[in-house]
């Protein structure tokens, strides 16, 4: 599929290819996203997360053109101004373990090149958001797994980015917190383009609007999330609606590859 | 000029704005542990060697290029563990994706680093700067430059280990390039003389009381400045900025190089300026060891006294730098010439390492008596074989008489093998004006090294 117009495109990716060394991780890849909220599901390897960091603009497509936000990823100056309004969250996420949240964020807002008078609030703003306001003077190392991503999200959500990338954000969740996470999301989702990459199957059901389901590197489908879920009316294997749609759509992905 | 880069999504310029993650950084990163680390090195350091800076502006200014050993490779360290932070701590990933150019953030915690380690050091220093002050005696001559470009110095070491900390991607290259640090700068220790030590912070404790040029100093300044730039751009990967820094660099550093070494430096005439006594024997010392003038009297003005008439005794104490009070204007004193100690009715005595911490008292008194013993030592030139016992026991004899130790009690029986006490005893119970014309003709049998006088002299006690 090649999309041949930006117009309302927040992604708009056309025959991207990512290899490190010799293994082709993502070959020919076309792929168009906008506002609303996105999953990205796909067996392990696929390339979800080569995907995610192409698109967060830390690792070099080989070949293929990357326009996100209007702006082409090898344009310097488009570059900057397209990780002004980019969020980004990797699936292995560090920290500075001495900073209380608060700095954490706010060092973030700095980078993100917020300007100075608005930091403060929009910093609050991204705790009260993630629901850790009132731990945000604690420091980094004392906080959970879960608390953790939470704060990993509120960095990456500070500058109200027009594009948000969150690689497996639910990990280390509990169950409330993925409920309220996945309303985040849905808030989230008005006004910007969310690209969340996950295992987690019901987050994508719940969450998403629109699923794209990569497979060896290649999109093997992209539609609503209705969609997803009609093509495993009739096969597909596992428990909810939405996971028989995701089986049947890789085992048809498979059959068809030569 | 601003480009469209330049502005943020509200159309307003990107502002560096450092002072938010300055201030984080300061209080959570490597900063803190490094002030700790700066301050107690700086004790350290001052505490080990209080007689090369105390009661002397520019002997603690010039202490602080000394300690840049220790301190430098302390701040290579620092430099090298906070610049390795991003990779330690997984951060490389996020920060990449964010727009602010990358030397920002390497800068902001370069300059936390060298911000903290520097207010470690000068609490340090600021301790002894109390003390010193307490008793200072001479505070001009530009001293606080050498401070100055001495923290320069220390910035461009921190610069230094952030290059590495980025560059090598392992835990230990901070200790590493500590100790790397360590050993290189000791290296220009041995290029004794030569403008390319103008290139280390590190310096002697001897710059104390010379006249180092403004020009000098700035160009010493120019040299860290360039130096941190280029080391910083080469952290940033940023090729042309270090390119031109690196230039900079390179062409500061060629004057400096060829220019005239630590021991072509002339003295600071008011450092050197003597001050003297006005009661008894005359003793002069330096202004810049004015403070010591009140210790170094009462040891040195009872022998002046004693030697008062002897021929060939000096009159008068004076401390070998106020020799260089009399150079020429442009005249270059060459400290490795050093003057002889006895000359013209003056005994020279060094007074290097004398200052204590509080700047009272001596470190070393016997340091001073002994540069007295000198008068009495034979100018002899012993070839082969060991002189002759006797010439050394006259000696001890002259050395014990000059000092005015105490003859052995009257009445008191000398043990028979101590036969050094009884002729002491003896010299003593001559009449005082028949001891100074034998201590006369001993001076004047020693300075000839006339063995067979010194051996006659043995005998008149015996």
């Amino acid at each position: 599929m090649t999309v041949g117009t930006d117009i309302g495109l927040t992604v708009n990716v056309s025959g991207l290819r990512v290899g490190y060394g010799r293994r082709v991780v993502l070959d020919g890849l076309d792929l168009a996203l906008t506002p609303g909220v996105h999953g990205l599901l796909g067996p392990n390897g696929a390339g979800k997360t080569t995907l995610i960091r192409v698109l967060a603009t830390v690792a070099r497509p080989e070949r293929g053109r990357v326009r996100l936000l209007d702006g082409d990823v090898t344009d310097r100056a488009a570059l900057r101004r397209i990780r002004r309004r980019l969020g980004y969250l990797p699936q292995d996420f560090g920290f500075y373990p001495r900073f209380t949240v608060r700095e954490f964020v706010e060092y973030f807002a700095w980078l993100r090149e917020l300007p100075r008078a608005e930091v403060p609030l929009a910093v609050d703003r991204a705790l009260d958001r993630v629901g850790l306001l009132d731990r945000a003077d604690d420091r980094m190392k004392h906080l959970s797994g879960g608390m953790l991503r939470r704060a990993g999200i509120a960095q990456a959500i500070v500058n109200d980015p027009r594009l948000l990338l969150l690689d497996e954000p639910t990990a280390g969740l509990d169950p409330e917190q993925r409920v309220e996470f996945r309303a985040l999301l849905r808030e989230l989702g008005v006004d910007a383009c969310v690209l969340v990459s996950t295992h987690l199957v019901e987050d994508v059901g719940t969450a998403c609007s629109r699923v794209s389901l990569l497979d060896g590197g290649r999109l093997a489908f992209t539609g609503t999330t209705e969609e997803l879920v009609a093509a495993g009316v009739d096969g597909g294997s596992g428990d909810s609606p939405i996971e028989r749609g995701y089986t049947a759509v890789l085992r048809g992905a498979r059959a068809e590859r030569p | 000029m601003s480009g469209p880069d330049d502005l943020t999504t509200d159309g307003r310029p990107a502002r560096l704005a450092v002072t938010g993650p300055l201030r984080v950084e300061l209080r959570r990163g490597t900063a803190p542990a490094t002030a700790l680390v700066m301050f107690g090195a700086g004790v350290w350091m001052l505490a080990a060697h209080p007689e090369d800076w105390g009661g002397r502006w520019s002997g603690l200014a010039s202490y602080l290029r000394v300690s840049m050993l220790v301190l430098c490779a302390l701040m290579v360290a620092a430099g090298a563990w906070q610049a390795g932070r991003e990779r330690r701590r997984r951060m490389a990933e996020m920060l990449d994706s964010t727009p602010r150019p990358a030397w920002q953030p390497l800068v902001v915690a370069w300059l936390a680093v060298s911000l903290a380690g520097t207010a470690g050091l000068l609490l340090a220093f600021a301790g002894a700067a109390v003390l010193v002050g307490r008793v200072a005696t001479y505070a001009g001559g530009g001293w606080w430059w050498t401070i100055v470009v001495g923290l320069l110095g220390l910035w461009a070491a921190t610069a230094f280990g952030v290059l590495i900390g980025r560059t090598v991607p392992l835990r230990v290259a901070a200790p590493i390039a500590g100790l790397f640090t360590y050993v290189g700068l000791a290296i220009p220790g041995y290029l004794e003389g030569s403008g390319w030590n103008w290139l280390s912070p590190l310096h002697d404790n001897l710059l104390a009381g010379l006249r180092l040029p403004e020009g000098l100093h700035l160009l010493q300044a120019g040299w860290f400045v360039a130096l941190t730039g280029t080391l910083l751009a080469l952290a940033a990967r940023m090729r042309m900025a270090a390119l031109v820094c690196g230039v900079l660099a390179v062409a500061v550093a060629v004057p400096l190089g060829t220019g005239p070494g630590r021991h072509r430096l002339p003295a600071e005439p008011g450092a050197a300026e003597p001050v003297c006594t006005t009661t008894g024997p005359e003793v002069c010392v330096a202004r810049m060891n004015a403070f010591l003038l009140d210790e170094v009297a009462p040891i040195t003005q009872p022998v002046l006294l004693r030697l008062t008439g002897i021929p060939g005794a000096p009159t008068r104490a004076a401390d070998e730098f106020t020799q260089r009070a009399d150079a020429a204007p442009g005249r270059v004193v060459d400290p490795a010439d050093s003057p002889r100690w006895l000359r013209d009715g003056t005994l020279w005595l060094s007074l290097d390492g004398q200052p204590t911490a509080f700047g009272t008292g001596l470190a070393r008194p016997d340091w001073l008596r002994s540069q007295f013993s000198q008068l009495v030592y034979p100018r002899c030139d012993y070839q082969r074989g060991d002189p002759d016992q006797r010439i050394y026991r006259t000696t001890s004899v002259a050395d014990d008489w000059l000092f005015g130790s105490e003859a052995p009690p009257e009445g008191a029986v000398p043990l028979p093998d101590d036969i050094q006490a009884r002729s002491l005893a003896r010299l003593h119970a001559l009449p005082v004006d028949r001891q100074r014309v034998w201590f006369g003709a001993y001076l004047a049998a020693a300075s000839r090294c006339d063995v067979p006088r010194l051996i006659g002299l043995w005998e008149e006690l015996w």
